[in-house]
């Protein structure tokens, strides 16, 4: 499972990525560029990515919300323009613009996510119970939210999942926060791995900064789902940097969410403490970070330029949307 | 008179409720803060234990809501936006509205479920419906849709201080909306509609935000078209009466809401009136309604969305008058 050079530059890049996505989402919205709302996931990078990059094309993956699921999209592989251009509500985004904030591309393994945050679990408790009818080894890796873990929904699915010996990995970003409402008042634990002992699933909690030690986190459980012993609970402590959404208070309950907490948790950006590593383990040189950083961006850059000069999508196509046949 | 936005008159009548009456409460995700504002400040008036944050939980907080409710009080849960709701469908459809009918009266269930609805923010299906066809479907819950800040603040009182379980569906598009709001204290029925417009040519029966274009169409058309807005203000009870008595003298109906069409809400009034003043119609019902689709996000959502030409095109085929 030790990762070579390229395949630790490939980590580094998808996070960096997701953060020029993002970045570029969050400065349509204040340009007015965008056709919805936007979550931001800056902060939460390595969980999406270190989870997701090195998944078979043909696992599927239910990405959590926040970012709206860019992490977990480009590290399966998904399209950074088809990814923009349904924000900015275009027909060549990844649902014609038609969701304006989904992505879905079922040859790779993500058949899309509600707008109900909770519907997760029953939705990829599926596509695990098909993943284990037809035997050919994929893996379900359904990420959530803290917040979410407090839906009933959580309890029904892990029940079956666990049962039914079940392919599938269930990955916590905690970030502390479900929209304005803080961690320590919604649930009455330190670790919502814990929730794993009810199930008798093994439940581990790692540092949802450290990209390495989610990708060692999910490839274990995603080892062990293959090998036919069911399910797996991995909880990521992490942090947003940003707002709950675009546009609205930053606040834990009715106070605004404490400066300090913010600064010490971008102190320890996923991308930053990545790089970092990367130089002092004598992995790659600085100048090699910087190439990467300036490719990464110009190709955000190329995919922002195509989703704005895409057009419109024509009405008449939502009509053929409903009904398959 | 004093103007108030519309959500600042929810939160006045939800203010003035809770210091009234120590067993009103309000819970829900994220009111302390307020998703929309409408609860914001209660907790620094009020204290957290009666304006408490609840976890991501649907389902319990309205059953919690229908249990403080039969124990005594009169809580007021927000869902956020009402599509939400149906994840308590349960505890909502089957709890609130049936309890006191199969228990024989023996318990009351005094308690508001609000919740946000609506498109214009374009958010995609999940987070743009109006769900009022499916509520006024139940029997056992009363829905309140109110379009000024006078209606939503005088209903929401009554709504508080009703004996029954109340849906109170506020419009996102109308948050910011100004209106006349009265200083002193004062409550609008539940059951009695609000003629927002008199005209004597076409009858047109508008819900919640679509009351607006309602009155926006009926000013371009005027001295074309003669346009009666008819605002019923609850769903259930409904005043079909007022709408009866209006297309007695106007021959023709419109009903705009944007609910979607196909067993909305228009479908309902629009066979109360055929059957109880069939003889006044002088031209088929037209109805205005969001299309049989989910409601689309992005820009495609206008193409869902009723659009005050819709209203035009409606009036206009049962007057005659292009
Ligand atoms: C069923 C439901 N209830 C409420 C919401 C509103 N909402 C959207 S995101 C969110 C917080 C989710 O928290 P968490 O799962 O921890 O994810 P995070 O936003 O922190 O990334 C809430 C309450 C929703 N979309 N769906």
């Amino acid at each position: 499972m030790a990762l070579d050079k390229e395949q630790l530059l490939t980590l580094y890049r998808n996070m960096l990525r997701a953060r020029r996505v993002d970045e570029t989402i969050v400065k349509g919205i204040a340009e007015g560029k965008t056709a919805s709302f936007f979550h931001s996931g800056q902060g939460e990078e390595a969980v999406g990515v270190g989870g997701c990059t090195f998944l078979r094309d043909d696992d599927y993956v239910y990405a959590q919300h926040r970012g709206h699921g860019i992490a977990h999209v480009i590290g399966k592989g998904g399209s950074p323009r088809q990814f923009i251009a349904e924000h900015f509500g275009k027909c060549t985004g990844s649902c014609l613009g038609i969701a304006a904030n989904h992505y879905v591309e079922p040859e790779r393994g993500m058949l899309g996510g509600a707008g109900t945050i909770g519907s997760a679990f029953p939705l990829s408790l599926g596509w695990a119970l098909a993943a284990k009818k037809r035997g050919a080894g994929q893996v379900v890796v359904c990420f959530f939210g803290d917040g979410a873990s407090n839906r009933g929904t959580l309890h029904e699915a892990m029940n079956l999942a666990t049962l039914w010996k079940l392919p599938i990995v269930y990955v916590c970003h905690n970030n502390l926060y479900a929209q304005f409402m803080p961690i320590r008042d919604a649930f009455p634990r330190e670790d919502i791995a814990d929730i794993a002992a009810t199930y008798g699933i093994p439940g581990v909690v790692v540092d949802g900064q450290d990209v390495i030690a989610v990708h060692e986190a999910v490839q274990a459980a995603v080892a062990r789902a293959r090998a036919g012993d069911g399910p797996s609970l991995i909880e990521c402590k992490t942090y947003r940097f940003r707002a709950h959404a675009e546009g609205i208070p930053d606040v834990s309950h009715a106070d605004p969410r404490p400066p300090e907490e913010i600064e010490a948790w971008k102190r320890r950006d996923p991308i930053k403490l990545f790089a970092e590593k990367l130089v002092r383990q004598g992995v790659a040189t600085q100048e090699e970070l910087d190439r990467i950083d300036a490719e990464a961006t110009a190709e955000i850059q190329e995919a922002e330029r195509f989703a704005l000069e895409s057009p419109l999508p024509e009405p008449s196509l939502l009509d053929g949307m409903l009904y398959a046949g | 008179m004093r103007q108030l936005p519309y959500l600042l008159a929810i939160r006045e009548a939800l203010a003035e409720e809770m210091a009234r009456d120590e067993s009103v409460f309000v819970l829900g995700e994220d009111v302390q803060q307020g998703a929309f504002f409408i609860t914001t400040g209660l907790m620094q008036q009020f204290g957290p234990e009666r304006v408490m944050d609840t976890p991501l939980s649907e389902t319990a907080v309205a059953g919690a809501c229908v249990g403080a409710a039969m124990a005594g009080y009169r809580p007021v849960a927000d869902f956020m936006f009402a599509d939400f709701m149906y994840i308590a469908g349960n505890e909502i459809i089957n709890n609130a509205a049936k309890w006191r009918f199969i228990h024989a009266g023996k318990v009351d269930l005094p308690l508001v479920f609000l919740a946000c609805i609506g498109g214009g923010a374009r958010l995609g299906p999940e987070h743009s419906q109006c769900p009022e066809s499916y509520i006024m479907h139940v029997p056992g819950l009363k829905l309140v849709v109110p379009s000024t800040p006078y209606d939503a603040k005088g209903l929401m009182k009554s709504a508080i201080r009703d004996d029954n379980p109340v849906v109170y569906f506020y419009h996102k598009r109308l948050l910011g909306v100004q209106g006349d709001v009265p200083e002193e204290d004062y409550t609008v029925p539940l059951g009695v509609a609000d003629v927002k417009r008199e005209g004597t040519d076409v009858t047109v029966v508008a819900t919640s935000a679509m009351v607006h274009a309602a009155l926006a169409v009926a000013g371009e058309l005027e001295g074309r078209v003669s346009v009666e807005v008819i605002d019923p203000r609850t769903l259930e009870p409904l005043d079909i009466d007022t709408i009866v008595r209006s297309v007695q003298k106007t021959g023709r109906l419109v009903i705009a809401d944007e609910d979607t069409k196909r067993c909305g809400v228009s479908a309902e009034i629009a066979m109360q009136v055929m059957e109880h003043a069939f003889d006044a119609l002088d031209a088929p019902i037209q109805r205005v309604g969001a299309a049989n689709l989910p409601i689309a996000a992005g820009y495609m959502e206008q193409y869902v969305l009723p659009q005050p030409k819709d209203l035009v095109t409606a009036i206009e085929a049962v007057t005659g008058r292009a």
